[in-house]
């Protein structure tokens, strides 16, 4: 052990470039590794912990009114049901508010609490996270603590028909009503503003049910049961609920979408770094073939010089994945900011030995692999030839490019003789070249959907896009539509209204429905079929058909108010507002079962057009028909903005990333193939080339496997990258995913990449200055 | 009158060692011809193969200037250096360094093709040196590990001949060569000198020092003296007068 130690340490010596650089691709590669380790194996986790601790419930339900008559049948509904294993009912109010939030709205339906009283909560605990010695105003969920939304300033919610303005007391966690992601986003009001809400009557009181179950997994069911039984009961009665299997996934979409990138930037450095160590290894065997067949002539067995090679390399990266998972927990409270401001869940961030040790056993594990495998060919080494004749660096089999017949100019010439005589070499950045083009999509279609325009992401993502919704009471709909059909700012008026409906053997779904779908805005969602044109019709989330295993022309039933109805499937659709649980149904086939109480209506309007006032105008015309607005724009632009910062960063960091990566890949090569070649420059220079021609040569020479692996890389990418897309995306019900693929970009970034390799291959060589051809005449 | 080829003057070059500068020249005046065999010989550690890289600007010197046609090489960048020697010199080197990882002819067309860019041109020379040295085709694209000692000192001539040099430097050509494929050598340097091509030739071995028609005794840095010996010629190889003044030349030397 001590003797392969002293080699091992020999080796690092004379090789402390190839070391550093090596050093610097494990670290990125450890970094990202336990990143992703503890993002996808502790993070999600934190959701179950906050909600253990606050004893939360799994499923959530409201129900407009709290009489007596309807407390007592959802309590008996519940105690009947042995799933149940506690349950808390409280009053509450329930009215879907908007707010201003990062610069867009925040719509959603809210469930007024009164802050003692939710303190005091057995099941579905609320704990405040941030308070202040304000008496009266406003607790908001964590997740909206944002430069506008803080404590001492003033919120203005608009709740039915009436805005309210708050102070901002303070900020609060819990698990199931603290995002807009949930479904039902909860608000704590004190004692005074509970009541002033109270009187002012524009928030129904509800019945809020928190349902803590013996299996989690049947929250789903217990949701759909409940449901089914309540509007059985109470048929015109507004619910809204949630489940535990829909929240735990809504709110870590970002962590989702974050640890799939960090996984795979992760695995694709480790690869470069193991094709890098590899290509080192082969390249040292050959270099120093007469030194092993000395070693081996002194006594060192073959498996004493594999051991100081194991050591040398895996000791490093074990040293180096220390420090890499080390600064991974630096870089973490960067990475927990941006997911908080989504999941809205405090993460404590500390330290994780399993991850840990699995960073270190993933990476040295794979690098004694592979230094393994490509060392096994010290054993073939025999002392006496390897003495007598060193290596053959060259294959004698084929001379390349032969300058006789080549039309090629000489120092082209040259330098391609370079390429092919180096295949190792010629690999190792094609691999680099590969996954890099593939990164450099991938940014390419983030910055093309995402941040630079999100109408793609969004016609994904959220489906469908108008410029207002209003919801209206069902007997005031003729008057509207008389309304805005006679009014020149609108150019299109459509039902698009959603309910929930209970798949007979299978889940909740959330049902969409409209008068007509050709007349919607967004006609992709339909992947496969079309879209119901009949009343025994339904278009299914493609996600839930598969994982049902539903075919077009199957039949499917549903229940709504008690009553059951087939569906025959005419599509499949991409919709991702219950997670892929979701329908489209056409107004009539709605109203075979179920009758629509109010209903929403997406509008187009002129450009130019002020929505908010348009919307006020709508409002004050219907006279407390209308139970709400919505700015579309204004609230993506709230929502979404988290996503478009968070993907901001992550293509920031992999383009960085995929910058330090082809350096130092490229320095690795570079540095070998002048070290391999320093007597053949100092020839070349001692016939009259110059520095500079030798420089281009040696950046030339990896031009051919750069350009071919970067075209192919990018080809292939664009097209692999929306299927890939749908893979990272599965979880939230994408399946296909149409994200436009720039090809300018993709071109222009294609060539970026090129010119970067060869001028980062130029610097690089320019250490070909030193060699001078007296060195080589003295044998320096 | 014999036409200057290249002039040194006050010509010094010092290395630091350990601390210490070493001067291995020390202010050499010296003017070689065209048409010359110029033969630099001395004992080991005398300075000959650093006067020789000085001279065919591979190196600069320390102090002093050189002159080549006109031209003061010695305050020539590398770049300029480099450019100068392919269009003035041709080398032939003791360890022959020729590149492994291309065939004969491309060692030689690598360098031809450098300062002239018709390679019909280049080809044909090549084809008329390479029979001259009497180096076959199949040998010319064997690799030249492949070849024995002589063929690629022999191929390394025609490297060094191929962008027909004004000057052409030879380093111990045959210290790598056994007796034989050494005369081999030697004779081919002799024949081309013949045809009018200077040679400067570095070396301590006897007979490669016959071959030369002006012989510089290079002693701690300084010429101790030189001598003229008149041609060499293949038909009337090493007459007795030849050999008797060298003898003295040499005896005067301390050799």
């Amino acid at each position: 052990m001590r003797k392969s130690f002293l080699l091992a340490r020999s080796n690092l010596r004379m090789a402390k470039g190839q070391t550093a650089a090596i050093i610097v691709l494990i670290f990125l590669g450890a970094l990202m590794l336990n990143l992703w380790l503890v993002l996808s194996m502790d993070y999600k986790q934190n959701f179950d912990r906050c909600h253990d601790r606050l004893n939360a419930e799994h499923v959530t339900f409201a129900i407009d009114g709290d009489s007596r008559e309807i407390q007592d049948f959802v309590k008996a509904a519940i105690e009947e049901d042995e799933r149940t294993a506690e349950y808390f009912l409280a009053s509450v109010m329930h009215m879907v508010g908007i707010f201003e939030y990062n610069g867009g709205e925040m719509n959603t339906e809210l469930i007024f609490m009164e802050k003692e009283a939710a303190l005091s909560r057995p099941v579905g605990k609320i704990e405040i996270v941030e308070d202040s010695s304000y008496t009266s105003g406003v607790y908001m969920p964590y997740l909206y603590k944002s430069d506008n939304i803080d404590i001492g300033k003033k919120i203005d919610i608009s709740i039915g028909n009436q805005k309210m303005s708050y102070t901002v007391c303070g900020f609060f966690n819990s698990a199931m009503t603290g995002s807009h992601n949930c479904g039902m986003c909860g608000i704590l009001l004190t004692e005074d503003c509970y009541q002033e809400l109270k009187d002012a009557g524009c928030a129904p009181l509800s019945t809020l049910c928190s349902i803590r179950l013996n299996d989690k997994t049947e929250s789903v069911d217990y949701d759909a049961m409940l449901k089914d039984a309540v509007s059985a009961r109470f048929a015109a009665a507004r619910t809204v609920s949630n489940t535990y299997d829909m929240v735990s996934r809504s709110r870590y979409i970002s962590q989702m979408i974050c640890s799939a990138i960090m996984s795979a930037m992760a695995f694709l450095i480790l690869l470069i770094a193991l094709v890098v160590i590899a290509s080192n290894i082969i390249n040292y065997i050959q270099e120093n073939m007469k030194n092993l067949g000395a070693l081996k002539a002194v006594g060192y067995t073959s498996r004493q010089l594999v051991c100081s090679l194991l050591l040398q390399f895996t000791g490093i990266s074990l040293a180096i994945a220390v420090a890499g998972a080390g600064l991974s927990y630096v870089l973490f409270p960067y990475v927990n900011e941006m997911m908080v401001s989504q999941t809205g869940i405090p993460y404590e961030i500390r330290f994780l030995p399993i991850q840990f040790f699995l960073t270190l056993g993933v990476l040295g594990g794979a690098v004694s692999f592979v230094v393994w495998m490509s060392s096994r060919k010290i054993r073939k080494v025999e002392p006496i030839v390897a003495l007598r004749q060193g290596i053959l660096t060259h294959s004698f089999k084929r001379n390349h490019i032969p300058l006789e017949k080549t039309r090629v100019r000489l120092n082209a010439a040259l330098a391609l003789k370079t390429t092919l005589s180096g295949m190792k070499h010629n690999v190792t950045i094609c691999i680099t070249m590969l996954v890099l083009s593939l990164v450099a999509v991938f940014s390419g279609v983030m910055i093309e959907n995402m941040i630079a325009d999100m109408t793609p992401f969004l016609n994904m993502i959220v489906g469908e896009i108008a410029d207002s919704c209003i919801n209206v009471e069902a007997d005031a709909e003729e008057k509207f539509l008389a309304k805005v059909n006679g009014d020149e700012r609108v150019l299109k008026a459509y039902l698009y209204n959603s309910v929930q409906m209970l798949h007979v053997g299978g889940d909740v779904l959330m049902v969409t429905i409209t008068d007509d779908f050709s007349e919607v805005n967004n006609q992709d969602v339909m992947i496969e079929g079309r879209f119901p044109k009949y009343d025994n019709e339904m278009a299914i989330a493609a996600k839930y058909a598969k994982e049902r295993e539903l075919e077009i022309g199957d039949e499917i039933w549903l229940t709504v108010d008690g009553r059951e109805g087939g569906y025959i499937v005419s599509g499949f659709v991409q919709i991702t507002n219950n997670l892929g649980k979701d329908c489209l149904i056409t107004r009539e086939g709605y109203e075979r079962l179920g009758e629509l109480q109010n209903m929403s209506y997406y509008l187009n309007l002129a450009e130019g057009t002020d929505i908010g006032a348009f919307n006020t105008e709508i409002k004050e015309y219907l006279k407390g028909k209308v139970n709400a607005t919505i700015d579309i724009a204004a609230t993506i632009e709230g929502t979404a903005s988290v996503y478009v910062s968070l993907m901001k960063m992550i293509v920031f960091a992999v383009l960085v990333l995929s910058v330090v990566v082809i350096t130092f890949v490229l320095y690795l090569l570079v540095r070998t193939m002048i070290s391999n070649k320093k007597r053949d420059y100092g020839i070349l220079k001692a016939l009259g080339f110059t520095t500079g021609q030798l420089i281009l040569q040696t950046a030339f020479s990896f031009m051919p496997a750069v350009i071919l692996s970067t075209v192919i890389g990018v080809i292939v990418s664009s097209v692999v990258i929306n299927p890939l897309a749908a893979v990272f995306l599965g979880d939230i019900g994408i399946v296909k995913c149409t994200f436009t693929v720039p090809v300018g970009y993709n071109i222009l970034a294609g060539v970026g990449m090129i010119l970067a390799a060869f001028v980062i291959a130029c610097l690089l060589s320019v250490k070909i200055k030193k060699i001078t051809p007296r060195a080589l005449l003295a044998g320096e | 009158m014999k036409k200057i080829l290249l002039k040194t003057e006050a010509l010094s070059k010092s290395f630091s060692s350990g601390g210490s500068l070493q001067h291995v020249l020390k202010n050499i005046d010296l003017e070689l011809y065209e048409g010359d065999f110029t033969v630099i010989m001395g004992a080991s550690g005398a300075g000959k193969s650093t006067l020789l890289y000085a001279l065919s600007g591979m190196d600069t010197p320390t102090l002093g200037t050189i002159t080549f046609a006109e031209q003061v090489i010695s305050k020539l960048n590398q770049d300029e250096l480099a450019v100068f020697r392919r269009g003035h010199c041709g080398f032939v080197f003791q360890q022959i360094y020729l590149i492994d990882g291309m065939s004969v002819m491309d060692n030689v067309l690598a360098a031809g093709l450098l300062a002239c860019r018709d390679k019909k041109v280049i080809l044909q020379k090549a084809k008329e040196l390479f029979a001259a040295v009497d180096i076959s085709e199949e040998t010319q694209k064997k690799f030249p590990t492949q070849i024995s000692g002589g063929e690629a000192q022999r191929a390394g001539m025609v490297r060094a001949l191929i962008n027909s040099p004004e000057i052409l430097f030879a380093d111990e050509p045959t210290g790598a060569l056994n007796s034989k494929t050494g005369l081999d050598v030697l004779d081919t340097l002799t024949r081309f000198n013949e045809m009018g091509q200077s040679i400067v030739m570095v070396t301590h071995d006897m007979r490669s020092v016959r071959r030369g028609n002006r012989i510089l005794y290079l002693k701690d840095g300084v010429i101790l003296g030189e001598c003229e010996l008149g041609k060499y010629t293949s038909h009337a190889p090493d007459d007795a007068a030849r050999q008797e003044k060298l003898s003295s030349f040499l005896i005067e030397m301390g050799w």
